[in-house]
């Protein structure tokens, strides 16, 4: 069996064990209500998680998602309540902002030549800064106003009982899927991600490739901070705070690995799901807090070790293997 | 029949020192080309010009009768020139047909059209019989299988040349003639081959044609009737070489046994390695490259697993912890110097501290002082320039470098270093005084074994000289007076077990 396909099965496995945990041990888990509930949780970083898939899938990484989504959704607010522009307008300043801001990190870790972690670390903190310059004041007190527009609110509504971001995240990762795996463009990812020299020698531009990953990343932060705030029906200066570190685990518990060339966006669909799960499952016990945390804690940590335990692993077994067959050979051939 | 190929009067030059000196090479469509010579013949180097990774000094280069330029590998690539690169250059986590059609998808409506490249690849497959399977991830490969991958990927470009570098390094015998078998294929189709090996038996079996390059000089080019292998290896080495460097007598020593290896076998590197090493004694281990000597002194070190034999170290069996043998008395200097032998940023005398910290700290605070003097006095003992310990070891020459890992192992009491490679990259001058180091070790009682592709090296340092051939031990010069022809034609494969010549 390939690798991949393996994998598939142990994250579609771990995603249903600890569903059956928390549906054998609360009444309240296999509810329709909390499965639309979970599957719109799951929803808005899992739209992040598509682009952030392509990003480590290049090897690798954007730490500033969180932070593309705060300034998004904080000009939104901000344009919103003081120039009342329309909803047609908001929803394309708004990917507008979050594709500006994935272009800025590709240009600094391609041309710019700043290693993936150190750029968007950086520009989460100018991203972040950003959040400040449009916050709404009242009398220079940062203020919280409720969104009016009725559009924009319907972003958090429902059709038929499915949330429109549950749509919105399954189409975009249908399409993100499709483009890895049955377009140039996805090829050349994983190429670019698992050996970047030979990609090259093959004609690739990998540059550029590595900076698309980052633009669609931008790009779909643009779309979650639209949905988030329809859904919340307005915008604090902490909105998107660390929803990088989760995005991040919900496409390493898909499969994707580090050291590029690994995973795919179903993958990473699964792994969204795994955490909104695992948020929702923990709330059902009535636990304090610190405990919810902690649960919740042990419980990613134990599926980042394995899965790079388990990477190892295969990693041996396909030398082994390898090795095998060479002394099989060997033997053979002198006999 | 016309020359596909031509390069006339090639010169190249590093610094001041001339690598190809008005080298001629013509190689006709359909022809399998053999191309040889020592390390730093010239090989390669002619192999980056006709590639485009290096640019030429001087010469002129005619493809099809036709002067063309090649300043960089996709001229190449246009005129139809591949490369089977020794280190292989697919991507592991995609399939055999990606990796075959990458950067020449075909798509319809921006969709990758699968179907008819996966036809495209499995009639390739077809049409050369080779065992392997279009959707199989590259990762999950032998060697052999990617070597095939990257034959396919040549083929599928259309290529009229295609160049293998020690295609068989690291395959097996088997995999080896299925490897003949695919090149003869090639030729018969048009296809021309250069085929770059040390192995002279394969050369010998496969070539039409053979150019020796010694010293950045033609020195022969050979039909296939002109090809004797003994001819060869004289060609290679040269005539005029003063009889101390060509040959040397070889001594047995009466010391006591320091190591001792017994039938030490991993599987599908080597097998059943055994020797001794005798207090005071160099002794020097010949072989191709993907012999397995290299696996080997990793693994007597403790840095690689074994599956069976035995490894004692003055009577003892020897422990599987570097830190421990460390303590023993090993010292280790790998080939790879840059990446494996010293740490670039640190001074030389960090470097030389780093294997000194048991006596140069205590209660893991550093005695700088101790650490300055010792740093200083092996910059002194070795000759090290600058003379000046506290220089990063990344800022030095190559020769100095070197001997600033020797001074991490020279720093300690050692009772057996295993050096491999010892001179590679080293200017002339600098080799000398690494040699005599290893001399000077050895006469205080120092156990030294060294891993060397170089013939004269081999010759002038070891007292007794073990020959490596795909993974085993095929002989032993232990007294008696040996020639470079005689370590060579064991190498590469003339000489069967008995000692006598192919036919």
């Amino acid at each position: 069996m390939r690798q991949e396909n393996m994998r598939r099965i142990i994250s579609v496995a771990s995603l249903v064990i600890i569903m059956l945990i928390f549906g054998l041990t609360s009444d309240s888990f296999f509810t329709a209500d909390n499965i639309l509930n979970i599957l719109r949780d799951c929803a808005v970083y899992g739209i992040i998680a598509i682009g952030v898939t392509f990003v480590i899938i290049t090897a690798g990484i954007d730490l500033s998602t969180g932070a593309i989504v705060g300034v998004t959704g904080m000009l939104c607010a901000n344009l919103l309540y003081y120039y009342n522009l329309s909803a047609g307008l908001i929803v394309l300043i708004s990917i507008l902002t979050g594709t500006i801001c994935g272009m800025l990190n590709g240009f600094i870790v391609v041309k710019l030549r700043v290693p993936e972690f150190i750029a968007t670390l950086s520009t989460q903190y100018l991203f972040r800064s950003m959040v400040f310059v449009f916050t709404i004041r009242e009398m220079g007190v940062i203020t919280n106003k409720r969104i009016e527009n009725p559009a924009i609110l319907l972003l958090g509504g429902r059709i038929n009982g499915i949330y429109l971001v549950t749509m919105a995240f399954v189409l975009l990762a249908v399409i993100g899927q499709i483009i890895l795996k049955k377009t140039k463009f996805g090829t050349y990812i994983y190429a670019a991600g698992a050996n970047r020299k030979s990609a090259e020698l093959s004609g690739i531009n990998t540059d550029k490739v590595r900076w698309a990953a980052f633009i669609i990343t931008g790009f779909l932060c643009g779309i979650a901070a639209l949905f988030q705030i329809g859904r919340v029906g307005s915008v604090t200066t902490d909105l998107g705070n660390g929803w990088e570190f989760d995005v991040i685990a919900a496409v390493v518990i898909g499969g994707c690995a580090f050291s590029g060339g690994r995973g795919d966006v179903f993958g990473s669909t699964v792994g969204a799901i795994f955490m909104a799960v695992l948020q929702n499952g923990i709330l059902k016990y009535n636990l304090p807090t610190a405990a919810q945390l902690v649960v919740k804690g042990i419980v990613i940590v134990l599926m980042i070790v394995f899965d790079a335990v388990y990477n190892n692993m295969m990693q041996k077994r396909i030398q082994q293997k390898a090795r095998e067959e060479d002394a099989a050979e060997m033997a053979g051939g002198e006999a | 029949m016309s020359a596909l190929l031509e390069m006339k009067g090639i010169v190249k030059r590093f610094n001041d020192t001339a690598v190809l000196r008005k080298v001629d090479f013509s190689v006709e469509a359909g022809e399998v080309h053999a191309l040889m010579g020592e390390n730093g013949a010239g090989k390669s180097t002619l192999i980056k010009i006709l590639t485009g990774i290096y640019p030429k000094d001087g010469g002129e280069i005619f493809w099809n009768g036709q002067k063309v330029e090649i300043n960089n590998r996709n001229d190449a690539f246009r005129l139809g020139i591949s490369v089977i690169y020794q280190e292989l250059s697919l991507i592991p986590t995609l399939t055999v047909m990606q990796n075959v059609m990458l950067g020449r998808e075909e798509t319809r409506a921006g969709i990758i059209n699968a179907k008819t490249m996966r036809k495209r690849v499995k009639d390739l497959i077809s049409k050369y019989g080779f065992g392997i399977k279009p959707d199989a991830t590259v990762e999950t490969l032998t060697i052999a299988q990617r070597q095939t991958v990257e034959i396919l990927k040549a083929l599928s470009e259309e290529s009229k040349m295609i160049i293998m570098d020690e295609p068989t390094a690291s395959l097996s015998t088997k995999e080896s003639d299925a490897l003949f078998k695919i090149v003869e294929q090639l030729r018969d189709d048009g296809v021309s081959v250069i085929y770059i090996s040390h192995r002279l038996e394969e050369v010998y079996r496969l070539s039409d044609r053979l150019t020796v390059l010694r010293d950045g000089v033609r020195e022969a080019v050979l039909t296939k009737e002109q090809i004797i292998p003994a001819d060869v290896v004289r060609l290679m080495i040269g005539k005029e070489l003063s009889e101390s460097t060509a040959s040397q007598n070889l001594r047995k020593s009466d010391a006591p046994v320091r190591l001792k290896v017994e039938n030490l076998t991993r599987k599908g590197i080597f097998k059943n390695i055994s020797f001794e090493v005798h207090e005071g004694e160099i002794i020097g281990v010949a072989g191709l490259v993907g012999a397995g000597r290299t696996e080997v002194m990793r693994c007597i070190y403790g840095a690689d697993p074994y599956d069976s034999g035995k490894i004692e170290f003055e009577g003892e069996a020897l422990p599987r912890r570097i830190v421990a043998n460390i303590k023993k008395g090993f010292g280790f200097v790998p080939e790879d110097r840059r990446n494996q032998g010293f740490t670039p940023l640190l001074s030389i005398e960090k470097n030389v501290a780093l294997t000194n910290y048991d006596t140069l700290a205590s209660g893991g605070i550093v005695k700088a002082k101790k650490e300055r003097k010792l740093g200083n006095e092996m910059v002194e003992r070795l000759n090290i320039k600058p003379n000046n310990s506290q220089i990063p070891v990344g800022n030095l020459s190559g020769g100095n470098q070197q001997k600033a890992v020797l001074a991490k192992w020279l720093s300690r009491d050692l009772k057996i270093l295993i050096i491999d490679e010892p001179t590679a990259g080293i200017d002339i001058g600098a080799k000398d005084e690494i040699y005599r180091i290893l001399e000077e070790l050895a006469a205080n009682g120092t156990s030294v074994i060294m891993v060397s592709s170089d013939l004269q090296e081999l010759l002038r340092v070891s007292q007794r000289i073990i020959v490596m051939r795909k993974g085993e031990i095929f002989t032993e010069f232990s007294d008696g007076r040996v020639t470079q022809e005689d370590i060579l034609m064991a190498e590469s494969g003339i000489l069967t077990k008995e000692g006598q010549e192919h036919e």
